[in-house]
């Protein structure tokens, strides 16, 4: 059965290797440009006491790469989902060609465990690659910024190479549903997106309760780049104001202040012990969280492996 | 007798009111039928009247909703034991396209036990068909003979084809025969296969299964099956006078002459009667007719169809 699934699906194993290796190249020449600019930025500052101004400045020339690279990051699994899963069972089924493989002397099962172990083992291969080769790209950057904002916290980690499995599980799934390749295709298409954005938005900052902290109005931000989930305007007892038509949030207090200018109502509304209060979460709990995230797919690429397994083993060929 | 008759101990392929039901509709009905070791065995009917079907559930790649299947005793399973002892080829005959010949017969070593393709890589080879090209570049007809050859070397003890020769030119469906006969021959190989058309599979089978409206018309050995019949021709007469002296399958009346092919003994009959031995074919398209007119009529049971004769075995 090694045999036959190496036979089947050599060509997408060259494809997406050779396509890993120039990935690799690109992002080791980068990134050691990078690296090299950073450390020596790191050492100019150092000597004019401006190292708070770098993240100002650092790096604004590679949006385009740092664009191009989180796509590749982020679409990577998807198109595994796309190339790798959803043909795997649909492409045999809508060819005929399960019946030859099931009139071989081997149970569904055996066939599907080959199958879908090796698929799965590329899937790992392929996101424990990328996540290593982005990762390190990335610290310069992630020295900077943080990385618990989704823009850095879906490409780096252990998280990839969970949205990898989930990606090819769910396209295996939606393929032996659908039994069609283009079904499965566009199933991967909708469901991956749609899970991974739900996740990011109502589950992620959940996966722990958030800290909160008070931060005085004006430009005052928190220390060691948090993932900041709120940020209210509350009065001196801790409370949110009542939101008014032409004041908007500013209090009954300060509404004459208004008419003299943001400085004029900012020294109001501190006199009057106003302050922002900021739900977040603090950047040392990004293995906790990739931890907790990876898990989740993880798990709802075994749900969906095992459907797909129940399908195989119990549908009319 | 022949050689299918003789063998008196499990049948290689035993279904008990086997049926199923794809929604409303039943694919197959009440299916019972005994196919006996070393049988080459022609499952026939019409379209749709559940050919398909009934191999699929012979060979574990689809579930009964009623009644059950046996090869040599065991029921469908997922084991290798099972799956190793049925051969099945389903109509469209799959082969991965772009994997070559060599590359086919390397899989089936590797995934059966009972691997021999000795004879299959001599009969390919003779037959002129290239082992190093993807066989989406092959014939029809070689497409079947490889196919063939895949489900021949994996030396089941029950073969099970499914309309193996109906996509066919004639060349290759002799040629085709000739491979399944040749592979057949001396190994003690049960062969189910289906067809819509006797005469496409007459020259090798002994045994005959007719299937029609979803429901078993006729199990028999050939030659049991030809032995029990009579067609007789005689002055006509009205039909309720054949049905009460014969079992009569099939009346065609002309202006002064009735042609009746009836079943078992019957009566002595004057010298106005002529008596003949049918052909095969006349009784096969006989029992398809009746199942026709009795469907056109709207009738009832089918009065005249019997189960399993009692002198098959």
């Amino acid at each position: 059965m090694n045999y036959l699934t190496w036979r089947l699906h050599r060509h997408q194993v060259i494809f997406a290797a050779t396509a890993l290796v120039a990935i690799a190249v690109l992002l080791v020449v980068t990134g050691t440009q990078m690296a090299h600019d950073y450390t020596s930025a790191l050492s100019t500052c150092a000597a004019s006491q401006s190292c708070g101004d770098l993240s100002d400045e650092m790096f604004q020339g590679d949006g385009l790469l740092l664009d191009f690279v989180s796509a590749v990051a982020i679409g990577g699994p998807l198109l595994l989902g796309i190339f790798w899963g959803a043909p795997l069972i649909a492409k045999e089924i809508e060819e005929g060609t399960h019946r030859l493989a099931w009139a071989q002397s081997i149970t569904r099962r055996r066939w599907m465990a080959t199958k879908l172990g090796w698929v799965l083992a590329a899937a790992v291969a392929w996101g424990a690659s990328m996540t290593a080769l982005v990762t390190w790209w990335h610290s310069p950057e992630n020295a900077l910024y943080g990385r618990l904002d989704s823009g850095h916290f879906d490409i780096q980690g252990i998280v990839p190479i969970a949205y990898a499995v989930f990606a090819v599980a769910l396209g295996i799934a939606i393929g032996t549903w659908t039994r069609r390749v283009m079904a499965s295709a566009a199933g991967v298409l909708g469901g991956f997106a749609a899970v991974r954005s739900l996740v990011v938005l109502y589950v992620r900052p959940h996966y722990l309760a958030p800290l909160t902290a008070r931060l005085p109005l004006g430009g005052a931000v928190l220390p060691g780049n948090p993932w900041v989930l709120s940020k209210t305007l509350v009065n001196g007892a801790g409370h949110p104001e009542a939101l008014t038509s032409t004041f908007g949030y500013v209090p009954a207090a300060c509404h004459s202040a208004v008419f003299k200018g943001p400085s004029a109502l900012s020294s109001c509304l501190r006199a009057q012990g106003y302050h922002w209060l900021v739900r977040y979460q603090p950047a040392s709990r990004f293995w906790e969280f990739q931890a907790i995230e990876a898990a989740l797919f993880v798990t709802l690429a075994t749900a969906l492996v095992l459907l797909a397994l129940r399908r195989v083993e119990r549908a009319d060929a | 007798m022949s050689r299918a008759a003789q063998t008196g101990d499990v049948p290689a392929v035993e279904t008990v009111g086997l049926g199923k039901r794809y929604g409303q509709t039943w694919g197959l009905q009440d299916c019972s039928v005994q196919v006996p070791k070393g049988a080459i065995s022609a499952l026939l009917g019409p379209n749709g009247s559940g050919k398909t079907t009934l191999l699929r559930m012979v060979a574990g790649f689809a579930t009964a909703s009623a009644g059950s299947a046996r090869v040599l005793g065991r029921p469908p399973a997922q084991n290798e034991e099972f799956l190793a002892s049925v051969g099945y080829l389903a109509q469209e005959m799959p082969l991965y396209r772009r994997l070559n010949v060599a590359e086919h017969l390397e899989l089936g070593r590797r995934l059966n036990p009972r691997w021999d393709d000795g004879p299959a890589r001599g009969r390919l080879t003779a037959l002129q068909v290239p082992f190093d090209r993807p066989v989406a570049t092959l014939s029809g007809g070689q497409h079947a003979q490889v196919a063939l050859a895949l489900a021949v070397a994996k030396s089941p003890e029950v073969l099970l084809l499914d309309e193996p020769v109906a996509a066919l030119d004639p060349l290759a469906r002799a040629e085709f025969l000739a491979s399944l006969a040749t592979a057949a021959a001396g190994t003690g190989l049960t062969v189910l296969l289906s067809s819509h058309l006797l005469r496409d599979v007459e020259q090798v089978c002994d045994h005959v299964v007719l299937l029609a409206s979803s429901r078993v018309q006729l199990c028999s050995d050939t030659e049991t099956l030809v032995s029990s019949h009579k067609v007789l021709i005689g002055p006509r007469r009205g039909p309720s006078e054949c049905e009460r002296s014969f079992e009569v399958v099939r009346a065609t009346h002309t202006e002064r002459q009735s042609r009746l092919l009836v079943r078992g003994p019957g009566p002595a009959l004057g010298p106005s009667w002529e008596v003949l031995e049918p052909d095969l074919e006349e009784i096969v398209l006989a029992y398809m007719g009746q199942d026709r007119d009795s469907r056109s009529l709207a009738a009832g049971p089918l009065s005249l169809v019997v189960a399993t004769p009692g002198g098959a075995r």
